[in-house]
């Protein structure tokens, strides 16, 4: 009886099995759905970690639309240079440069921004932010405690001795978390910048420039010489502010020689200047690091 | 009771008053998984809705015309019904890639992670077998066909409506300016327990 049972019970899984696999076998084969052999080269090709980065919600749907030309070759972010070879070498086209992003800081205030009050809280620029809306007068400049210092993952930003934040354009891998942890970061305090990006305003102020001179002695002061002087039509003042287009700036540096505030830098690995050492130190410091206001020339 | 007034009380039984997620605690980690944002939920609910009424159906046919005469089915039906779900979610998997692409692109990522699902396997033993879960208690011995699509289309809009309603939620819950650590999945569980509660103030309607 007993024996019968187990009998029973093995024939019975069995007979389900051999069944379900049968009908699995023969779908697999009717329902075989062929694709395009480039499609599965390119999916082996990216890094296959679903990031979603470029868009696209997994590698191999990013594969399907590179194949099929929606999306550029360059477009995966994590994979850089060594992926948009190993594609293009795939489908036969030409390799291009792989857009690497760095962070770029737009405020060249420091020791130079008129402060508000004293902030006396703790030494973070989330806590201060909250504080009125930061000890800085200037609402949109850089408070200078350090979130994006102690947020970097990759050890590339370090405060300078004028209380600002200084990016290693050579450390830095474009990852965004300081532009997320920065309490400005929404408002483009810190930005992410081509790596090839090679110069950069350091000033993030919208408002009347005759309020924002009275803030700050760095600021961007909207006169449009560097507008009105750039050969490729590459840098334009919006809202009151020089803005860079990437796309069209050659590097030339006329906007840097130009500029009457120093405010607009060399920047970036495409540059042959030292962008760490160039980084924004034109201008007469105007306030200490504790804000008081000093004499110009003192 | 008339037959149909009897269908409906099986459906709203089994999709509100033991709602799997939120009464029953079936199927957890889907409702946590997939409920970051509205539309993957959307789609995972409808690929739910879909394999478990082709799962119970399959395994009702299964339990009624193989397992329960042969009278093994009282030890052998968590391994049959695996085995028939999981190779069933497989071949439902390849004919839609091959006949509806656009179907596919909808469903597709979430048919593998349906194929051993809790709820589902749930789902489908109750519909074939009644009382082993204990998920309701108007249901009789034994389910007609009829009644166990009923009952499992009822438990999976359930499972549905649960993890469309929680997906919202969360979305809202990303904004609100909750304490650092309870940012994300803690505050998650909280809503969870809460709109649990909710839920279990259905129970006792019509005497369910």
């Amino acid at each position: 009886m007993d024996l019968m049972l187990i009998l029973k019970a093995v024939g019975a899984l069995s007979v389900i099995g051999v069944i379900t696999s049968t009908i699995l076998a023969t779908a697999a084969k009717r329902f075989y759905v062929e694709v395009d052999p480039r499609v599965e080269a390119v999916a082996a090709a990216l890094p296959g970690s679903n990031c979603g980065a470029c868009g696209n919600p997994s590698c191999f749907m990013s594969a399907e639309k590179m194949v099929s030309g929606e999306l550029e070759l360059n477009a995966c972010v994590a994979g850089g240079q060594s992926v948009t070879d190993a594609v293009a070498a795939i489908l036969g086209a030409d390799t291009c440069d792989a857009i690497a992003m760095i962070s770029a800081r737009h405020c060249g205030g420091g020791d130079r921004a008129v402060r508000a009050y004293e902030y006396a809280g703790v030494r973070s620029c989330a806590a201060a932010n909250r504080l009125a809306g930061g000890p800085l007068a200037c609402s949109a400049g850089c408070l200078g405690y350090g979130d994006c210092v102690r947020a970097c993952p990759f050890d590339a930003i370090h405060l300078d001795e004028r209380g600002l934040p200084v990016v290693d354009p050579a450390k830095c891998t474009g990852c965004g978390i300081c532009v997320k942890e920065c309490p400005r970061g929404q408002i483009t305090l810190l930005e992410l910048v081509p790596e090839s990006a090679p110069v950069v305003v350091r000033c993030n102020a919208h408002d009347k420039v005759k309020g924002r001179k009275a803030n700050c002695s760095a600021c961007c002061i909207a006169c449009r010489k560097c507008e009105r002087e750039c050969p490729s039509d590459a840098i334009h003042v919006i809202d009151m502010l020089a803005v860079v287009d990437y796309t069209k700036c050659t590097g030339c540096g006329t906007c840097v020689e130009v500029c009457p505030q120093d405010c607009i830098d060399l920047y970036g690995c495409g540059t042959t200047v030292d962008t760490i050492a160039a980084d924004g130190r034109g201008g007469d410091v105007i306030t200490n690091v504790t804000g008081e206001r000093i004499e110009a020339g003192a | 009771m008339s037959g149909v007034s009897q269908l409906a009380l099986l459906f709203i039984g089994a999709a509100l008053i033991n709602n799997i997620l939120l009464t029953r605690f079936i199927g957890l980690c889907p409702f946590f998984g997939v409920s970051s944002n509205m539309e993957t939920s959307i789609g995972m609910s409808l690929s739910v809705i879909f394999v478990m009424v082709m799962a119970s159906t399959a395994t009702w046919v299964v339990w009624e015309f193989i397992l329960d005469p042969l009278g093994v089915g009282e030890f052998l039906y968590i391994p049959a019904f695996i085995l028939i779900i999981a190779s069933l979610v497989q071949f439902v998997e390849m004919y839609l890639r091959k006949a509806s692409p656009v179907l596919y692109r909808a469903m597709g990522i979430y048919l593998p992670l349906i194929t051993t699902n809790c709820a589902v396997l749930a789902t489908a033993t109750e519909a074939a077998k009644p009382g082993f879960f204990k998920m309701n208690i108007a249901l009789g011995a034994s389910l007609s066909l009829g009644e166990a699509l009923v009952y499992t289309l009822g438990v999976s809009v359930g499972f549905g409506f649960a993890l469309i309603t929680f997906a919202a939620l969360r979305e809202r819950l990303e904004l609100v300016p909750a304490p650092r650590l309870m940012k994300g999945t803690p505050i998650a569980f909280i809503t969870a327990g809460l709109l649990s509660l909710s839920y279990l103030g259905m129970s006792g309607w019509f005497g369910l």
